[in-house]
């Protein structure tokens, strides 16, 4: 590149610098709706197009998930400088599609009317196809990206229904007229438009079966940029759901349609397990956490059905409004662990070059501070207490619970079970993130790229200390972090807002409230837990090496008198194997292991082993689109001669036939 | 000029210019197909005097020039330029044969009276029965250009489309505005530029026709 080399990092630097103060701005004027009490902001914008007027709109809803974008953009645009510094081909490119992006992730959560929306949608998917394509160029990452630009834009197309089916009834774009199209609609129609919404919506979200495209675009863009497409545009993704399930397309009274609910409540349950159980097998540290961001769209989608379920007139409002506040929740949460995880999985990525967990290892030593951030962000995925993922995974607990028992029958029992898939995948998240960070950072290196690792460069881990200080104070005094919630449940539900619901007994102890449906409830205090657990740990490291019998010796491990090596160590496919065996109907594992003998069928000089899952969404579905696309395209081809001729004829024809129709009428 | 006197010249040169479209068709021979076009475009000239006088539309007598110039001389010497320089076959090699062609074309005619005998409120009174002559022409233009195997057969067949075009305006209002009838002329001194220049070069560099290219496609 021409550009002189200081004046490029300059430029970098410049860029996301720009983009760190506009996600401070983005905060505070949501912070200022949320808890200033500011009520709706509004913002015409130029009218660009003849047809439509253009607006911005901030309401509890959009400034939560403005928060949301914020947040993580903000740790993004610290940590970005130093990671493109490091490796990337088109920095300023890649600066600059990161900050359309942010922009036009803004603009989906503030738009006000359907066109701005749609806009700022197109704009999001362009960018991020941008950032997909742009970081290593591998025919890999080119199919990855084609493949998201098509599921991308097939979910667009289904939205473009929606909104355009909204826009004809209601004269006009902006969602006030859409809420008044949605009023006047038949009951069937406004279900299939929430399908079809849900679909599109879904598409963007990683929902299965329209998650293929994830786990591929997701790991191949830059490390922060993953951390935003996986942390945040997904919610993007699912704002459109709130947004138009509870609100838009809603009815004027009543409850929410229930096949709604049980829709969404089964569709992300079985996000949720077929994400973790796919993620569980994965080796590519990025796509493993790409898979993971299924799994967490799944349990929010629980939360979401679930309060579809329980909304308006059913008696069980606090239990909705516990349900959609334990969405919200892990929606803010997710945003800051999965960021933080895909941050740490960028610096190791960024400091190895290498994305494959089987030849990482041992870098706790290598990159302490990375380790740590790392652990703390497994540690809030897996949804152990006291970070934050167990805070909101614990409101869901509650809310499904709760909920079941309120339903009776077999509703109840359905919910029931979707409690215990959501119990299954908290443990198969755990098991996973003892699999990913175990074989990444323990035991020894598995390779020289991970042996000669150094810890990440300081703008990098303060990235990473911005959301960890997020999940910590998200989860030990998740109290306070209710009245953020009470805008946009007020909004979307009506009634009592989560702080009242809640937190029963101030900021520190949080206690689903049953009582208001005649339930029992339990609560928990997150605070004490923490402070049992610090005070555990305290005591164990006081009593270390106490009754002391005789002095402390180091030594190697005893392996059987052979040189301990990194060979010993579980390797992470190990590590996966009885749980492959157990779920090996959804795996459908295949293996192949190659011998290459010597001279005598007894001498083996090298032994090969592959194994392979399949997902199960990508063979039996899109394969089988495939082919018949590919098979209906060979059909037309037959028909495409060449000929300039035989083109002109059909135009002839095709002449001739409309003016015959023409003239008969 | 009489209105009467108007009408009974463009429906004569209307019969002209259907007749002239039928020796396209029939043609036998490139040098034939390009004179029956150039003859075509003199005629669709005259019919442009004809309603400027009748109408006086100087416009119409702007636009009856180029066409003389452009239609009627400049492009068919174009054509006979390329099909000497390159000294290809002269026969015409049609996709389909020539008699069925005429049988075609004679069924693209009737329907073309039939359309426009329904099409009655836009037909004006000096040019009404143009209209049917008009989509015809358009019609077998497109017709000689589906079934002529020659790149240059096809030029001659826009040729004749675009003629059409230019009654069908004739007919359906006084012509169109000037600015757009220069334009449209334009475009097709520009396609058959390009049609030379394709037709030449790819004979020069590879020897073959340009209708063999069709052996390229995948």
């Amino acid at each position: 590149m021409a550009v002189h080399k200081p004046l490029l990092r300059g430029a970098v630097w410049l860029g996301h610098l720009l983009i760190l103060a506009g996600a401070s701005a983005g905060a505070t004027l949501a912070l200022r709706v949320l808890i200033g009490g500011e009520g709706t902001l509004y913002l015409a914008l130029p009218r660009l197009f003849p047809f439509a007027e253009m607006s911005l709109s901030l309401d509890g809803l959009s400034a939560f998930f403005l928060l949301v974008v914020a947040l993580v953009t903000a740790a993004a645009a610290l940590y970005g400088p130093s990671y493109l510094g490091a490796h990337a081909k088109a920095p300023l490119v890649q600066t600059f599609a990161l900050a359309v992006f942010v922009a036009c992730m803004a603009g989906v959560c503030c738009a006000g009317d359907g066109l701005t929306f749609l806009l700022a949608w197109e704009g999001m998917t362009l960018a991020s196809y941008v950032l997909v394509v742009s970081d290593t160029r591998s025919d890999d990452n080119t199919r990855a990206g084609l493949l998201y630009l098509v599921m991308a834009h097939a979910g667009t197309a289904a939205l473009l229904v929606v909104f355009l089916t909204l826009a004809e009834r209601g004269h006009g774009f902006d969602f006030v007229a859409f809420r008044t199209a949605a009023r006047s609609l038949h009951g069937s129609t406004r279900t299939a438009l929430f399908i079809l919404a849900l679909v599109g919506f879904g598409a963007k979200a990683g929902v299965v079966p329209l998650h293929v495209w994830l786990p591929k675009a997701h790991p191949a863009a830059p490390s922060h940029a993953s951390a935003l497409m996986s942390g945040v545009m997904l919610k993007v993704a699912l704002y459109g759901i709130f947004r138009l399930g509870f609100d838009i397309l809603a009815p004027a009274a009543g409850p929410l349609p229930a096949s709604w609910g049980w829709t969404v409540l089964i569709v992300g349950t079985v996000s949720a397990v077929i994400g973790v159980l796919l993620a569980l097998q994965q080796h590519d540290l990025k796509r493993l956490l790409a898979f993971h961001s299924v799994e967490n769209v799944g349990i929010i989608l629980i939360g979401a059905g679930l309060a579809m379920l329980l909304s308006r007139g059913r008696g069980a409002e606090p239990l909705a409004t516990l349900a959609l506040a334990a969405a919200l929740l892990h929606t803010l949460n997710h945003a800051a662990f999965k960021g933080l995880l895909f941050l740490g999985a960028g610096s190791v990525i960024s400091r190895t070059g290498v994305r494959n967990m089987e030849e990482l290892g041992g870098l706790a030593r290598r990159m302490p501070w990375t380790t740590w951030l790392f652990l703390l962000g497994a540690v809030a995925i897996s949804a152990l207490p006291p970070l934050n993922g167990f805070v909101s995974e614990w409101m869901t607990f509650q809310a499904l619970l709760l909920g079941g028992a309120k339903l009776g029958g077999a509703s109840g029992m359905l919910a029931g079970v979707a409690a215990s898939m959501l119990a299954l995948t908290g443990g198969l998240a755990a098991a996973c993130f003892a699999k990913a960070f175990g074989v990444t950072f323990l035991g020894r290196p598995r390779s020289v790229h991970a042996e000669q690792a150094s810890e990440s460069p300081a703008p990098m881990i303060a990235g990473m200390l911005l959301l960890v200080g997020a999940c910590v104070a998200l989860g030990l005094v998740p109290g306070y972090a209710m009245p953020l919630l009470d805008g946009p449940t007020q909004e979307l539900l009506g009634g009592l807002g989560p702080s009242a619901v809640v937190t029963a007994r101030g900021p520190l102890v949080l206690s689903g409230n049953g009582a208001a449906s005649g339930l029992e409830a339990t609560s928990i205090s997150v605070t004490a837990v923490a402070a049992l657990l610090a005070l555990l740990a305290a005591v164990a490291w006081a009593l270390r090496g106490w009754p002391r019998r005789a002095p402390r010796r180091l030594a190697p491990t005893w392996t059987c008198g052979m040189l301990p090596s990194s060979r010993f160590d579980y390797t992470a496919t190990a590590f996966a194997k009885p749980l492959r065996l157990i779920f090996a109907a959804v795996y459908r594992p295949r293996r192949a292991i190659t011998k290459e003998t010597g001279p005598s069928p007894y001498v083996i000089r090298r032994l090969g082993y592959t194994g392979e899952v399949v997902d199960l969404a990508e063979t039996m579905l899109y394969t089988r689109l495939k082919r018949w696309i590919t098979a209906t395209a060979q059909g037309i081809r037959a028909y495409s001669t060449g000929r300039i001729q035989g083109y002109i004829a059909f135009v002839l024809v095709t002449l001739v036939v409309a003016l015959w129709f023409f003239a008969r009428a | 000029m009489s209105v009467e006197l108007a009408t009974r010249l463009i429906d004569v040169l209307g019969a002209l210019l259907l007749f002239s479209t039928l020796l396209i068709l029939a043609a036998g021979q490139l040098f034939r197909a390009i004179y029956a076009v150039a003859v075509q475009s003199v005629f669709l000239a005259i019919a442009g005097a004809v309603l400027g006088a009748a109408t006086g539309n100087p416009d119409l007598w702007i636009i009856a020039g180029i066409t003389v110039v452009v239609k009627a001389v400049l492009l068919p010497w174009l054509l006979i330029w390329v099909v000497r320089r390159i000294q290809i076959p002269r026969e015409i090699e049609p996709v389909i044969p020539i008699n069925a062609t005429l049988a075609l074309a004679a069924g693209i005619v009737v329907l073309a009276f039939r359309l426009a005998a329904s099409l009655g409120p836009v037909r004006q009174a000096i040019t009404g029965n143009a209209l049917p002559v008009g989509i015809a022409l358009i019609l077998l233009g497109v017709l000689v250009m589906a079934s002529r195997r020659k790149a240059l057969v096809q030029m001659v067949g826009l040729f004749a489309s675009d003629n059409g075009i230019f009654f069908t305006a004739m007919a359906v209002s006084q012509g169109m505005p000037l600015i757009i009838e220069i334009g449209v002329i334009l475009d097709v001194v520009l396609g058959a530029l390009v049609m030379g220049i394709l037709v030449l070069r790819v004979r020069s560099s590879v020897d073959t026709d340009i209708a063999d290219l069709e052996d390229l496609r995948g």
